[in-house]
């Protein structure tokens, strides 16, 4: 009886529970770098590109400490932080993510092992 | 003149008496108006102050609007249709109706005065004329219980409301994003202001701080006879089985031993017929719920403080509390992958199954522990309201009015589904003599004690007290 009822729990569970708890992506778009709250820093990395792969669909970030390599996929929301130039922010694409721009990523994950959930670089002109 | 200067000379000492008597009495009326005066706040109330000044008068440099404009305390930190009709034509909630640049795709007037729904853009801002939901406004009392679940925090009608972390702290970056700003670009810094980590904070504090800090222990010794049918009914895991997601009538899931949390399902609400908002020839796009693309799931709100928060369900959908436990032996939800799950795990395959006088015995119940639930936070503001100080006149009728509204909302709760009148005119005396307390400059507190005793008759009379 009690393996059962666990066994309903944990399939309660899966029902109730299929997508795990995330931010909201739609107003994620127009807070700026280093700006999101409780995520910023603590679960991102803000820096520098220091090199893209096309190929690879891939990034370099040199943050003042380390270089991290960041996997892009088409699951990916990139966005173009144009706050400091007081214009809307934008919706990008891999193409945007161009060496030398300065752009914060939010893993899929808290350990920054997974690939991108969301990058915002950020834009020096309109 | 031996007279006149005898009177004088009696004047005089009469004088000296009195200056003597008031050098004398002065340190100890002074002392004791300091006793009266509550003692400093500590950094956790000093916090929650702060929230509650940001939460009603911080507009973050935006359109005007700050939290307070959705979430009014006179209308339970909710806004009703009722209510919308009270306001004046230039109050924030209507920028789209006055702010040129608001007027397309911000709001739908219409149904925000109709029906006291307004427009989201969760699935993102890209084609805002035909990408939005219309949603009810969630209360936020007691959010200490009703926000965490074990995959997370779960805010807003989807479990999705707040960018960053998604949590409650979290929650008023969105909220200013889509709600506060000056133009339809969202430009921070321009068309509004983020709020600061300080003030996040502080929000958050405050809303923590709001309504029920515990759940309820069920079942409670209810005196009414429906009232408690409909308690049993709640409780029965194979009848009513609404204490499977509701648990104690909060907003937390158990099942099988396992403690779910929060928990957002689909039961089938957006397929309900006859939406209001469609019957009224208005654009609303389905509502997919949690994430983008959504996966059709909604929270599950607390149920304690439900009865005097309706509209009910993300979509204002209903408007009774009786409707709304109704929806539950309805099509929309038994053909809901919520309504299936409970169904798959019924002996007979019956998802739920109740006919009327059970649906009222439910809503009876929701009724009257949402009246213990206007009781105690009026009880809270009158005592709160005694504690102040002479001289903390303002305070004092400031905490009165909420405890008149909180009075206001259990006899509405009660009368509205015909239970307990005896009650509902004891706590019509408890509103006069809190009334009086209002504007009495001599006798506040002993008619806030007397209100108190009315309040406890009144409380007597639905709930076996513990002897």
């Amino acid at each position: 009886m009690g393996s059962w009822a666990s066994a309903v729990g944990m399939a309660f569970l899966a029902l109730c529970a299929a997508s795990l708890a995330h931010g909201q992506m739609s107003t994620e778009r127009y807070i700026p770098i280093g700006k999101s709250p409780g995520v910023s820093q603590k679960y991102t990395s803000i820096g520098l590109i220091d090199s893209v792969s096309v190929v690879r669909k891939t990034i370099t970030i040199a943050e003042p400490n380390v270089r991290r390599t960041v996997i892009i996929t088409g699951r990916t929301r990139i966005w173009i932080d144009r706050s400091r130039l007081k214009l809307p922010n934008l919706v990008g694409r891999f193409e945007d993510l161009q060496r030398g721009r300065r752009v914060e990523v939010k893993y899929l994950d808290p350990d920054r092992h997974l690939p991108a959930d969301w990058v915002k670089v950020e834009a020096t002109a309109p | 003149m031996s007279r006149s200067i005898g009177a004088a000379g009696r004047a005089r000492s009469h004088g000296i008496r009195a200056a003597a008597a008031i050098l004398i009495a002065a340190p100890v009326i002074a002392a004791l108006l300091a006793a009266c005066e509550p003692r400093p706040a500590d950094p956790e109330a000093a916090l929650i102050a702060k929230g509650r000044d940001l939460f009603f008068n911080e507009t973050f440099d935006g359109n005007g609007r700050t939290c307070g404009t959705c979430h009014r305390q006179e209308d339970n930190f909710t806004i009703t249709p009722s209510f919308i009709a009270t306001l004046p034509k230039d109050d924030p909630l209507f920028v789209a109706e006055f702010m040129p640049a608001l007027k397309q795709n911000f709001e739908n007037p219409r149904l925000m005065r109709e029906f006291g729904m307004i427009l989201e853009n969760l699935d993102g801002f890209d084609s805002l004329a035909t990408r939005f939901t219309m949603r009810g406004i969630p209360h936020v009392l007691a959010l200490r219980t009703s926000v965490a679940s074990p995959q997370g925090p779960r805010t807003g009608w989807s479990g999705d409301g707040a960018p960053g972390d998604g949590s409650l702290r979290g929650f008023a970056v969105g909220a200013v994003i889509q709600h506060f700003t000056k133009r339809l670009d969202r430009v921070p810094g321009v068309d509004f202001r983020l709020p600061t980590d300080e003030e996040l904070d502080a929000l958050e504090a405050f809303q923590r701080s709001l309504g029920r800090k515990d759940e309820l222990a069920l079942p409670l010794p209810l005196k009414g006879t429906i009232a408690a049918r409909g308690q049993e009914i709640f409780l029965d895991d194979g009848l009513g089985k609404c204490n499977i997601c509701h648990r104690n009538a909060g907003a937390n899931a158990s099942l099988g031993g396992a403690d779910l949390g929060n928990a957002s399902f689909n039961t089938g609400v957006e397929d309900l017929p006859d939406h209001p908002a469609l019957l009224a020839g208005e654009p609303k796009p389905r509502d997919d719920g949690f994430g983008i693309p959504g996966d059709g799931t909604f929270n599950t709100p607390p149920l304690v403080e439900a009865a005097d928060t309706g509209p009910f369900f993300h979509n204002n959908a209903v408007e009774t509390i009786e409707g709304a436990v109704a929806f539950y032996d309805g099509e929309a939800f038994n053909n809901s992958p919520a309504g299936r799950f409970l169904a798959s795990i019924d002996s007979s395959g019956a998802s739920i199954e109740l006919d009327a006088t059970q649906i009222v015995a439910i809503a009876a119940f929701l009724r009257v522990i949402n009246t213990l639930e206007n009781i105690r936070l009026s009880n809270e503001s009158l005592e709160q309201s005694m504690a102040l100080g002479f001289f903390k006149t303002a305070e004092a009728v400031e905490l009165l009015e909420r405890a008149t509204h909180e009075t206001d909302d259990a006899i509405a709760v009660l009368a509205g589904g015909g239970l307990h009148p005896d009650a509902v005119g004891e706590l019509r005396n408890v509103r006069r003599l809190i009334e009086r307390a209002r504007g009495s400059l001599v006798n506040r507190r002993g008619l806030t004690r007397e209100a108190i005793r009315a309040q406890q008759r009144a409380r007597g009379m639905i709930i076996t007290e513990p002897s």
